[in-house]
Formats: C-alpha cells, sequence, structure tokens
C-alpha cells in the first residue's frame, strides 16, 4: 500500500482505491515518506518495498557469464 | 530487462529436466497463487509441486481451539479471534459446541477481528470486561502481536498465543528418513520478518535448494527456475527471488520487538506432535497479558481424541506434504469448504479449502497422484 499521511506510528495507506490505517511500529529502523510502499499484513506494515534489480542469483550470474563472453 | 511469468516458464521448460522433482512450499499464500494460476498444470510433467506446512489455522492445537471455546462459553469475556478460527472445530461429541462459531451462535460474545489493533480497540470501547485474544499464526502474524503488547495494551486484554514458527516444521521433515521432496520453495513474509538466513539449514545441511519467493506468478516461477537449476548443477544456495521486501536479516525492529515479548518454545503441532523450539510463549514481562496465565485451563483430562485431528481427517498428512489434499479419503466426500471436517478445508490458506477453489473435485484417494489428471 501507498501512504498518504503519517501520523507517530499510524499511517493513512491506499491500494487500489482501498484505504487502510496501518501501524508503522514494526518499521521504527526504516525512514518512512509520504509517497512510499510498504508491504502490509493484519494492519501492520512489515516492510518498505525496495526497487528490485534482479529477480534470481540466475539472471546476474548468467548476465556476468555474457559479459565474459563478450570481453573474451 | 524484467523477465515476465511467461519468460520464467519458457526458461523452465527449456531445462534439461529427466528425473521427477518435488518442490515444496510452506506458505497457503503460494499455494493459493499456484493453483489459482494454473502454475501446477503449466509446468513440465517431471515437476511437482508440494503444499507443506503453510497453513497455521490447520495446526493450531486442538486443545488451544477448545480452550478458547470454554472461555467464550464460560469465563464471561470477549473473545476475538482471525476470522478463519471461527469453524474450526474440536473434537466433542456432535451434540456438545464443536467450534467458535457454534460458540457464538449459542450466545457466546466471539468477534472476528482482522487485525490486532481490532482487538485493543475492543477492549479500549470495553473497560468492563475482559477481552481475550485468541492469536494463531506464524510470525508474519505472531510479530504483530509482539508489537500490539509493545506499543501498550488496555489491562483487560489478553492473549492467547498460537503462535507457531515455519522452519521447525520443515527441519522435521529434513530430519525424517524420507524427506519428501528435493527443492523449497522458502515463504516470502515470514522470510521478510525473520529473514531468509532461517532457511539456509536447508542448503547447509541437507544439501537441498531453495528459493525464498514471493506471490506472484512471476516470482514463483523465478523461484521453481532457481530450484531447478540449482538441482540440475548440482550447487545448492539459498535464492531470494523477492528481493523488493527480503533482505539480508529481515526486519529488524519487528525481530528486536519479538525478542522483547516472545521467547521460543517446543510446541505442539494438531494431529503432528511436539515439534522443538516451534512455538512461541510470552515473556514473565507480560504475563498478566497472558490468557493461560489469567484464566483457568477448562480441557478436560482424558477428553476424547483431544489434540488429534477430527475422526477420519487426514489433514495431518496434507500440511506434512506426504499426501495431496485430494487424497485425503473424505475429500469432497464427507469434507467440503460447505462442511468441512478438518482444519484444511475450513481455512482460507488450507490446501484442501484452496485446491477445492482451484475446481479440483475428484477424491482421488484411491487412485495415482496426478493433478494433471485431476482438475475438471
Amino acid at each position: 500500500m501507498q501512504i498518504v499521511k503519517i501520523e507517530g506510528f499510524n499511517a493513512h495507506c491506499v491500494a487500489k482505491g482501498i484505504e487502510r490505517e496501518v501501524s508503522l511500529f514494526m518499521l521504527q529502523d526504516e525512514s518512512l515518506e509520504i509517497g512510499n510502499f510498504v508491504m502490509v499484513h493484519v494492519g501492520y506494515a512489515i516492510q518498505k518495498m525496495s526497487a528490485m534489480e534482479a529477480r534470481s542469483a540466475w539472471e546476474v550470474y548468467d548476465e556476468m557469464l555474457a559479459l565474459e563472453a563478450k570481453g573474451a | 530487462m524484467t523477465l515476465t511469468a511467461q519468460d520464467w516458464l519458457g526458461k523452465i521448460k527449456a531445462l534439461p529436466l529427466k528425473k521427477r522433482v518435488r518442490i515444496m512450499n510452506v506458505c497457503g499464500g503460494h499455494e493459493r497463487s499456484i493453483t489459482m494460476a494454473g502454475i501446477r498444470s503449466a509446468l513440465p510433467k517431471t515437476v511437482e509441486l508440494i503444499a507443506g506446512p503453510g497453513c497455521p489455522v490447520c495446526i493450531c492445537p486442538e486443545e488451544d481451539v477448545y480452550q478458547a471455546i470454554q472461555l467464550a462459553l464460560h469465563a464471561n469475556v470477549i473473545l476475538v479471534a482471525f476470522g478463519d478460527m471461527l469453524r474450526v472445530p474440536v473434537n466433542t461429541p456432535k451434540r456438545e459446541i464443536r467450534s467458535l462459531e457454534q460458540a457464538k451462535a449459542n450466545g457466546a460474545d466471539i468477534r472476528p477481528i482482522a487485525s490486532p489493533k481490532e482487538a485493543v480497540q475492543i477492549a479500549i470501547e470495553n473497560p468492563n470486561q475482559s477481552v481475550v485474544f485468541f492469536a494463531a499464526g506464524f510470525e508474519t502474524t505472531t510479530a504483530p502481536v509482539a508489537a500490539m503488547l509493545l506499543e501498550g495494551v488496555p489491562d483487560n486484554l489478553f492473549v492467547l498465543l498460537s503462535g507457531r514458527r515455519t522452519w521447525p516444521a520443515v527441519a522435521m521433515l529434513l530430519d525424517s528418513d524420507t524427506p519428501s521432496f528435493e527443492g523449497l520453495i522458502a515463504p516470502g513474509h515470514v522470510s521478510t520478518v525473520m529473514g531468509p538466513e532461517e532457511w539456509l539449514f536447508v542448503v547447509k545441511k541437507h544439501n537441498i535448494p531453495a528459493a525464498v519467493s514471493g506471490f506472484m506468478p512471476v516470482s514463483l516461477l523465478a523461484a521453481m527456475y532457481s530450484v531447478l537449476r540449482q538441482i540440475l548443477e548440482g550447487d545448492p544456495f539459498l535464492d531470494n527471488c523477492y528481493p523488493e521486501l527480503v533482505r539480508p536479516g529481515g526486519n529488524p525492529s519487528a525481530k528486536a520487538q519479538m525478542a522483547q515479548v516472545l521467547h521460543d518454545t517446543d510446541a505442539n503441532w494438531r494431529g503432528i506432535g511436539v515439534i522443538p523450539a516451534s512455538g512461541f510463549e510470552l515473556n514473565l514481562r507480560f504475563a498478566s497479558h497472558d490468557a493461560r496465565t489469567q484464566f483457568p485451563d477448562f480441557d478436560l483430562v482424558g477428553r476424547k481424541r483431544a489434540g488429534q485431528m477430527p475422526a477420519g481427517c487426514e489433514c495431518a498428512s496434507v500440511v506434512l506434504g506426504k499426501i495431496n489434499p485430494n487424497q485425503c479419503k473424505i475429500y469432497g466426500l464427507a469434507c467440503t469448504p460447505k462442511s468441512p471436517v478438518g482444519p484444511c478445508m475450513v481455512s482460507d490458506e488450507g490446501a484442501c479449502r484452496i485446491w477445492w477453489a482451484g475446481g479440483v473435485r475428484k477424491n482421488a484417494a484411491s487412485s495415482v497422484t496426478d493433478f494433471h489428471a485431476s482438475v475438471d
């Protein structure tokens, strides 16, 4: 869900038109801002979503092999 | 370039798989996505996907459900629980109350909730009554319960905790003489909270490939590809196919909060028995909110079939991935979502309920397992 408002440990979040009050209590080590996306489970944000670089280690491995082959 | 689910499926199909490979998942959310997206029937026939211990409602101790029912009926409390728990049957004679739903119909004040926050709110709104929160769940649900307690709750809120850890059940399966799988899809949200490292033992101790997955088909197919390729290359490692959420070490705040509120304990799994270090108990500091110490134990010594699955039900074998849901003798016959016998047909995370929702109607108890042939 996307954070639209933060008040202390509580946030107002939206996702696909659904609005929810979400606790940020479990994310005290994260710096959270309006606009960030969080994964919510039973009303609690359990993690901040981050950008994905590769879906599997094999993608990175294959890319490295391909680069090596090009260089060879 | 970001690969699509179709790309990953193509990569799986291009793998030179010769032998049958069994991949287990241990998460009801994974099983739901696999079934609803039709992933089983899309994969090569050499790949078998097994639903393992991924449903906390299914293995919640029968004694705890019984205790919750008795508290609601006899202790003058408001009992709140996640909605899935309300229809779980206990082993009492048919003339007696067998579920929280039936207790509610008989006048007990039982309220389904979707979040621990609701339990707090109900306690605030009813200051003159005791509120018991029957909290069953794996780590992803137990962590918010810990957060709730640490943040502070009213004096009249008590927790009947039935939290369980997932990895010890997998460890038990792998320590058995005949592990029923060659690859593991590790749970995404459990790993998000607890850290993917909890699953390293699968690779390091048992030499079995593992990949953490999210809940979209693209993540599940990437994890399946990873596990299959690890098997082919013969060099298992723990892959993370849910990198947008799963980070090394998991969620440090959540883990620190859990450590302040809970500790591990040996715990009973319904129909399976005690698994070492697989449960959570509240720390002494929170004893005043522990329903187990604050309320009498209503269970009767020698109650028939206490702790077991309902008679005739093979949920324990389904939970452990020893049989497919439709191989249970009563699947789709005596046991359907409308009239469930076992907890696996009750819960949205139960493999039987998921397979039924996915269109598997035929009972295959007397035939050879073949998902491809069992979907009508």
